[in-house]
């Protein structure tokens, strides 16, 4: 391993995703690819889809031309073109076409023109068990499935699986020969590795990030469904480090060398939603793994100053302080692609859902912040959500969309008191959840037709044995998911309606339903009282948590642990990520003096600059609820000025604030650290900020790229941070 | 039952003690510093703050001002601060929250509650409940009340003090203290006299006073161009006798304070030179050279 060479190449790395230093090798060219799929099938029309699926992907791995790149230690290119992304689109319209045609309309005009409730399919939230695959390698894999198809008095179904289990990875060993080939002029010792990895388990921790790199880049890439977790990289590599280095294979610079180049290969290649991997937490044992690599991958990552991949920070009581405040001195240096994530909520909240204890210990945080069994479950854990503050406009127009003008809720009736209110507005929530659920679950019956998968199915070893795919209810766990968005504002908004009009008098329930209809068009002063009210969610204020306490075990009740339609169980979500922006705009004005458009309340967070009484308050708020409820996850973004961690001491209280969180039985946090008037230089002079990265959601994006009304939310957040 | 001045509760406050803290600010200070960026609480009677921009001029104060100090002139708020009674009706109704009301009383049974929400907050960061001000023993028996209400609550308690405070005063609040925070803003008495309005000799003996009683000090030095920065040799000499000192901070003047004092109605007396990085590093390393 040359050191230093990753420095020297970075500035070419960075579009090695751009085709600029690529060496095309063999392979046919896209149009013919094309006509060979085509050909495949016509005559395969008629055969499982299972099979079609495993043909298809051999076709463009054997077929399709090859790149290498010389700058680069780690191989993985190859010009599919989008094949299987549109076979998988193909076979979903051809389901909702024949079979869910009216109530796959329903649901995407309750989405997209109503900002309501949707549910849909998900192919792409999973955990993949990326560790069998370093620990027995392709050809263990193979064996596997070779082993589980050889019992006797195999149905027809388990010969197709079998079957095409065998050809996806068979195909794989193709393809990762044919880029030894096409490397070994060049880059030898690349060229070995990937033979190694061909023939048989990784041997080194270079084979073992190599490995990792194909399989990624072809599942997400090629095969079509996303990767939404390379699962614990600490646990996954640090038994090839301790072995590589306590054989003088690599030296620990070498190690740190070859990761500069897998990190920065996610960063470059602009993962949607960026790649995220878990480090850190309690093993299904017990014990803490925090081992030497979860601190030579947070040093290495820092310093590459990247924020893609991104990192869960799983933190148990044992995981080591120290570590922790290493993370959060990235945070406070500007890197903010870092969640914590609190283990003792993350296994009871999956314990919650029948997921035995040693599994949901061995947890990772899918996409933003879902926890699933790495491996063992298959979580589903994007089946689109439900828009709590919805249900405060369907009350007042009785069922209506007020932009629309068409039907989305049930009628509710005349108001006439506060009970009857909050009674009025559980039945829009239930009825918005009970549609999307009823889809999620009439969909899921024929995920076989649409995305049977034999690559993920085979690193499940529940699936293997079974010889069932991971989509059909294959794995040990196969459990779906529903986001509720908005719960401050919500909140906001009842108490809103308790304080004006019930208990202040102020005004009539039809009056104020017609003041909001309106916008609050000419009604300024009352929206600034209603706005001023001191019952607002997450001021430790007794009205408005009781409130949030009460809706939320009320969204448990409708969807915990309620059957999905795949033998599992739904496993609600109480975070937004970025749809407070797209609801909103579908969302009338609200009680609490929310303007029609407006964004509504983000992931935990409290309504816009509403939280007036600290980050302490907020959390006493937050945590009122129980977050072990909602097995899908919840996070609470907080914005601090940069002012209140600086210094040792600064440090310390950060900690501190975790800490708490998590005592108090928070699930997910993450933090930004900056001041309001350097987001006001950069949404002015963009050009001088471009390296401005704030956490959206669940990823980072450049400040300078948000639009101008994600960027004033941010700008609020931080004028009310301390 | 006794009450306080009390200006305002800062929670999650880090920079007045170890860890996160509750800060309760007093009304009323002994000295009056020149560069005073709390101009709230320098007096000792309640005051509204009126932030002129904020108004919205929706005239809800006017309705409720039993003394005639809101008034609407030609279609816009004026205020006039000499008939406040300083009641703090308006800033409730005040739809900009452009009003606020500083010095409220508030008995030790209506601090408490809002002291002991966060008090994990405390027990997971080493923090604790700061008493500032404004000079908190200028009110000395009430804080001596509080102070015994948070050790019973087996809470960390520091109290920030200027130190132009009567002896009494501190051998009150000793037993139930767990650190000082104590500024020392020069050792010259003619230059402490211009920056405050008040001699050192009390303050220094004060802080003797405490040391050799044994109890912990964190030392804090607002560092002012100009005014005090010509002493820095000297207060470090001082300090290095000292035997309790925990930390010593530098506190570099900054001057955002001005708005304050316009919505205060205050002269502003703040200075207007500001220091250098290079120049704090520079005294911070030299306490260092000293030994704090």
């Amino acid at each position: 391993m040359k050191l230093g060479a990753f420095e020297t190449n970075r500035k070419e790395l960075e579009k090695q995703f751009e085709q600029i230093n690529w060496i095309v090798q063999d392979g046919v060219d896209e149009t013919a690819l094309i006509t060979a799929y085509e050909k495949l099938l016509q005559d395969m029309a008629g055969k499982p889809k299972a099979l079609i699926k495993a043909k298809t992907f051999e076709l463009i791995l054997t077929k399709a031309p090859i790149a290498i790149d010389k700058k680069d230690i780690f191989q993985d290119k190859l010009l599919g073109a989008k094949i299987m992304q549109k076979q998988r689109a193909d076979w979903e319209k051809e389901v909702q076409d024949t079979y869910l045609q009216e109530e796959y309309k329903e649901q995407s005009e309750a989405w997209n023109e109503f900002g309501a409730y949707q549910g849909i399919s998900d192919f792409g939230h999973t955990s993949p068990n990326s560790r069998l695959l370093l620990y027995v390698g392709i050809t263990g894999i193979i064996e596997r499935v070779e082993k589980a198809a050889s019992r006797e008095k195999l149905t027809d179904n388990q010969r197709v699986f079998y079957e095409s289990c065998r050809i996806v990875w068979s195909a794989m060993q193709v393809f990762i020969v044919r880029l030894a080939d096409a490397i070994e002029p060049y880059n030898l010792k690349n060229s070995r590795a990937l033979r190694n990895i061909a023939a048989g388990a990784p041997g080194n921790i270079y084979e073992a990030m190599q490995l990792l790199i194909v399989y990624f880049f072809l599942h997400e890439y090629i095969a079509g469904t996303r990767v939404r977790t390379l699962g614990r990289l600490d646990v996954l590599l640090y038994p090839f480090y301790k072995e590589d280095i306590k054989s003088g294979t690599f030296t620990h610079e070498e190690v740190k060398e070859m990761l500069r180049y897998f990190l920065h290969k996610f960063w470059t290649a602009k993962v949607d939603y960026d790649l995220p991997f878990a480090l850190g937490g309690i093993d299904a044992d017990g014990n803490e793994v925090t081992n030497d690599m979860s601190y030579l991958i947070v040093e290495t990552y820092n310093e590459l100053n990247i924020h893609s991949p991104k990192i869960h920070i799983r933190v148990s009581d044992k995981t080591p302080k120290d570590f922790q405040k290493m993370v959060l001195r990235c945070i406070r240096g500007g890197n903010s692609s870092f969640v914590f994530v609190n283990d003792d909520i993350g296994i009871k909240t999956l314990m919650r859902v029948g997921i035995e204890e040693k599994d949901a210990r061995d947890y990772v945080p899918i996409g933003c912040y879902e926890p699933a069994v790495w491996g063992v479950e298959v979580g589903c854990t994007g089946n689109g959500g439900v828009n709590l503050t919805k249900a405060v406009e369907l009350v007042v127009t009785n069922g209506i969309d007020l932009r629309t003008g068409k039907s989305v809720g049930i009628e509710t009736g005349k108001i006439e008191s506060y009970e009857a209110f909050v009674e009025a507005v559980k039945k829009q929530i239930s009825y918005m959840t009970e549609r999307a659920m009823d889809y999620i679950r009439k969909i899921e019956g024929y995920y076989k037709e649409i995305n049977p998968d034999p690559i993920l199915s085979s690193m499940y070893d529940h699936s293997v044995e079974e010889g069932v795919d991971v989509y059909e209810g294959g794995a040990k766990y196969n459990n779906s998911s529903l986001y509720f968005y908005s719960i401050a504002s919500l909140v906001d908004s009842m108490a809103a309606v308790k304080r004006l009009v019930f208990d202040g008098k102020m005004l009539s329930f039809e009056e104020l339903c017609q003041i909001i209809k309106n916008n609050w068009k000419d009604q300024e002063k009352l929206r600034l009282i209603a706005r001023k009210l001191p019952e607002k969610y997450g001021n430790n204020n007794e009205l408005a948590d009781e409130l949030a306490k009460d809706i939320s075990e009320f969204i448990a009740e409708l969807n915990l642990n309620h059957p999905n339609g795949r033998g599992g169980v739904f496993k609600p979500a109480l975070f937004s990520i970025d749809f407070c922006f797209f609801a909103g705009k579908r969302t009338m004005a609200t009680p609490d003096g929310r303007l029609a458009g407006e964004p509504l309340s983000k992931n935990l967070c409290a309504s816009t600059a509403m939280d007036r009484n600290g980050i302490t308050a907020l959390i006493n708020s937050v945590t009122k609820m129980d977050h072990s409820k909602f097995p899908t996850g919840s996070v609470l973004d907080i914005v601090l000025h940069p002012s209140a961690v600086s210094g040792e001491d600064g440090l310390e209280a950060f900690y501190g604030i975790i800490r708490t969180y998590f005592n108090r039985g928070g699930f997910a946090m993450h933090g930004n650290v900056f001041d309001a008037s350097t987001l006001k230089k950069a949404q002015e002079n963009p050009e001088q900020y471009t390296n401005l990265q704030v956490r959206v959601c669940g990823w980072n994006a450049y400040f300078v790229n948000l639009s101008k009304e994600e960027q004033d939310a941010f700008i609020a957040q931080a004028e009310n941070a301390v | 039952m006794i009450k306080a001045r009390i200006v305002d509760i800062k929670r999650m406050a880090i920079h007045d003690g170890d860890g996160i803290r509750t800060t309760v600010f007093f009304k009323g200070c002994s000295l009056k510093c020149v560069w005073c960026h709390n101009p709230e609480s320098i007096g000792f009677k309640t005051q509204l703050s009126y932030i002129k921009k904020k108004c919205i001029g929706c005239g809800e104060c006017v309705k409720v001002c039993e003394s005639g100090a809101h008034i609407i002139e030609n279609g816009n708020h004026v205020f006039h601060r000499e008939k406040c009674t300083g009641c703090g009706k308006c800033e409730e109704v005040c739809l900009g929250e452009a009003l606020k009301l500083y010095g409220k009383e508030m008995a030790v049974s209506e601090l408490m509650p809002i002291l002991l929400e966060d008090k994990d907050f405390y027990e997971n960061s080493g923090g604790g409940v700061t008493l500032s001000g404004g000079e908190c023993l200028m009110q000395a028996d009430f804080c001596t009340e509080l102070l015994k209400e948070l050790k019973n609550n087996q809470i960390h308690t520091a109290v920030d003090t200027c130190g132009f405070v009567s002896r009494e005063a501190i051998d009150k609040v000793m037993p139930y203290t767990d650190i000082f925070l104590y500024d020392v803003k020069a050792f010259d008495e003619t230059v402490h006299i211009k920056c405050t309005g008040q001699s050192n000799k009390i303050i220094l003996e004060n802080l003797r006073y405490i040391d050799r009683c044994g109890k912990k000090i964190e030392i804090r030095i607002p560092y002012v161009p100009d005014y005090n920065s010509v002493e820095i040799e000297e207060i470090a000499r001082f300090l290095s006798g000292l035997k309790n000192v925990t930390k010593v901070k530098v506190l570099p003047y900054h001057n955002y304070a001005g708005s304050k004092y316009e919505a205060l109605g205050m002269e502003n007396t703040l200075p207007e030179k500001i220091p250098d990085k290079e120049v704090i590093d520079k005294v911070e390393k030299l306490m260092r050279v000293v030994g704090l």
